[in-house]
């Protein structure tokens, strides 16, 4: 009862929030992109936050600080992408994007530096963390409210996002404010992000999966695919950190791993569906 | 009630489009605007539908300059039909046309007869995604008529409608001004421009502008002035003649 309540209850509660959280800003980043492939980490976020998390993990600190150095990592990558890519938003997210884009690349190159030249013992970790794991997730009230939360703020948005859908243009001459819209997606999508990869590392697969893949069964309208974006990326999170822990047992994989070996065969018969 | 320009000029970098513009549209009007290419049509739509800001002079809607009006106030009031397609939209059709109703609180009123007068009830459930060009046109007019704008603006409409479907919209667009309501256009075909429109706003590109009827302004050397030599003889040839 004790091993329920005190490690696998939080553990799961986490990964169900994390996984929700990530679907919910990959549904709103593909909305703000108006593109099907956006996915919560284009504009750097976990780059930044790798970066920074490994610089601290090189330097020998402990978890929470591992953890607060990825989430100001992230809020570093986009606070760039912001500066530099977001002046025309109104009218072009394309700026963004590139922005987005290029800090994410020059990120990953800083982080494989850092991989080359860390002790060898710590490089374990840093592969865990990049590739996202829940072992070390210790907050999971935090992250259920965080969900809650912005569950809550997108839905308010709904009827509003399900118009930016149309081209700037359009949606501005149907009474949306759309350059407030797009940086309110953005900084909600960034928050949501931040603080799975704060807690988790770069969980991937899916943000990008699980709203594309609901958006492909007919849950187009907001209001409808939002929530059901958390829900299902919760459950495929639990499910695939439930096959982490267990598959070779008693050590663990990394969480990440499972998602995309869950999710790829799955978007692939999506995709053949007529 | 009507919108109306004062003293409006347009740019686009240095370039002057429009220079000092008085246009007054009135309720129950159709107005053409022809132009070559790039003389500033789609530009002046976006002004007057209060989306971006002139060089110079300022748009009235009864009086109240647009830019003081709430976002959702103006798309009340007057409706945009842009160039381009709508390529991030995942929906279905009737979802896409519903879309119309946004700027309105309460339930969204019946589509059906929308989809009807576009021939759009059998393609009503099928992705947008899937349409061909006209028939996504024809979509995007439909969501228009669902906002049903005071003023309509509708840059170049005709694009990729098939002949009957042309005839619709005209049908359309005449109605809405027997409605009392105000029909502005883009195109380029005078001889539907001769017949179809109560006044007609030519562009030169820089700066300078003429209104007038269509009996008045059409002729061949005002289209070739307009558009440049060899020009007018295109339409003399095409049909309908005795006007151009």
């Amino acid at each position: 009862m004790q091993i329920l309540t005190e490690l696998r209850g939080p553990r799961v509660a986490a990964a169900f929030a994390c996984g929700g959280l990530l679907a919910l800003a990959g549904a709103l980043m593909q909305t703000l992109f108006r593109n099907p492939l956006a996915e919560p980490y284009l504009l750097g976020v976990s780059g930044g936050a790798g970066l920074l998390a490994l610089l601290g993990m090189a330097a020998g600190l402990a978890w929470p600080w591992i953890s607060l150095l990825a989430f100001a990592g992230s809020l570093l990558a986009l606070g760039l992408a912001a500066a530099l890519g977001g002046r025309m938003l109104a009218r072009d997210h394309t700026p963004l994007l590139l922005a987005g884009v290029m800090l994410a690349a020059g990120f990953g190159a800083l982080i494989a530096l850092v991989l080359s030249v860390a002790p060898a013992e710590r490089l374990p970790g840093m592969l865990f963390f990049l590739m996202g794991d829940l072992a070390w997730t210790g907050n999971a009230p935090l992250l259920l409210a965080a969900l809650g939360l912005a569950i809550a703020a997108a839905l308010a948005l709904s009827r509003r996002l399900d118009v930016l859908q149309l081209s700037p243009l359009k949606a501005a001459s149907l009474g949306v404010a759309v350059a407030p819209t797009r940086w309110t997606l953005f900084g909600l999508a960034g928050a949501c992000t931040s603080l799975v990869v704060a807690q988790a590392g770069s969980i991937g697969f899916v943000g990008l999966m699980v709203p594309h893949a609901l958006r492909k069964l007919g849950f187009t309208g907001h209001r409808v695919l939002l929530p059901a974006a958390a829900l299902a990326g919760g459950s495929l999170l639990v499910l695939a950190d439930a096959l982490a822990r267990t598959v070779i047992e008693p050590r663990e994989l990394p969480v990440g791993v499972l998602t995309a070996l869950l999710g790829v065969p799955m978007m692939l018969w999506l995709l053949r569906r007529p | 009630m009507s919108l109306t320009t004062q003293q409006l000029s347009l740019r686009t970098g240095t370039r002057a489009l429009v220079d000092t513009l008085d246009l007054a549209l009135e309720p129950g009007e159709v107005l053409g605007i022809l132009g070559a290419n790039g003389a500033g049509k789609s530009t002046l739509l976006t002004v007057l539908a209060g989306l971006a800001r002139p060089a110079q002079g300022q748009v009235l809607l009864d009086g109240q300059s647009l830019a003081d009006l709430p976002p959702l106030t103006r798309a009340q009031h007057i409706g945009l039909l842009p160039q381009g397609d709508e390529g991030g939209f995942f929906g279905s059709v009737a979802d896409f046309v519903a879309l119309g109703h946004f700027p309105f609180s309460g339930p969204v009123p019946d589509l059906a007869p929308h989809l009807a007068a576009w021939e759009l009830t059998d393609l009503a459930n099928r992705p947008l995604d899937t349409l061909s060009g006209g028939e996504r046109q024809r979509a995007r007019l439909a969501q228009l008529a669902v906002q049903q704008p005071r003023i309509a603006l509708l840059d170049e409409p005709l694009t990729h409608l098939d002949p009957a479907h042309q005839a619709r919209l005209l049908a359309w667009a005449r109605s809405e001004a027997d409605a009392g309501r105000t029909v502005v256009l883009t195109l380029h075909d005078p001889n539907w421009a001769a017949c179809h429109c109560d006044r007609l706003l030519f562009l030169h590109g820089d700066g300078r502008w003429q209104l007038g009827t269509p009996a008045g302004l059409l002729t061949p050397d005002s289209l070739e002035a307009l558009y440049g030599p060899g020009t007018a003889a295109l339409w003399r040839q095409g049909g309908r003649g005795q006007t151009v």
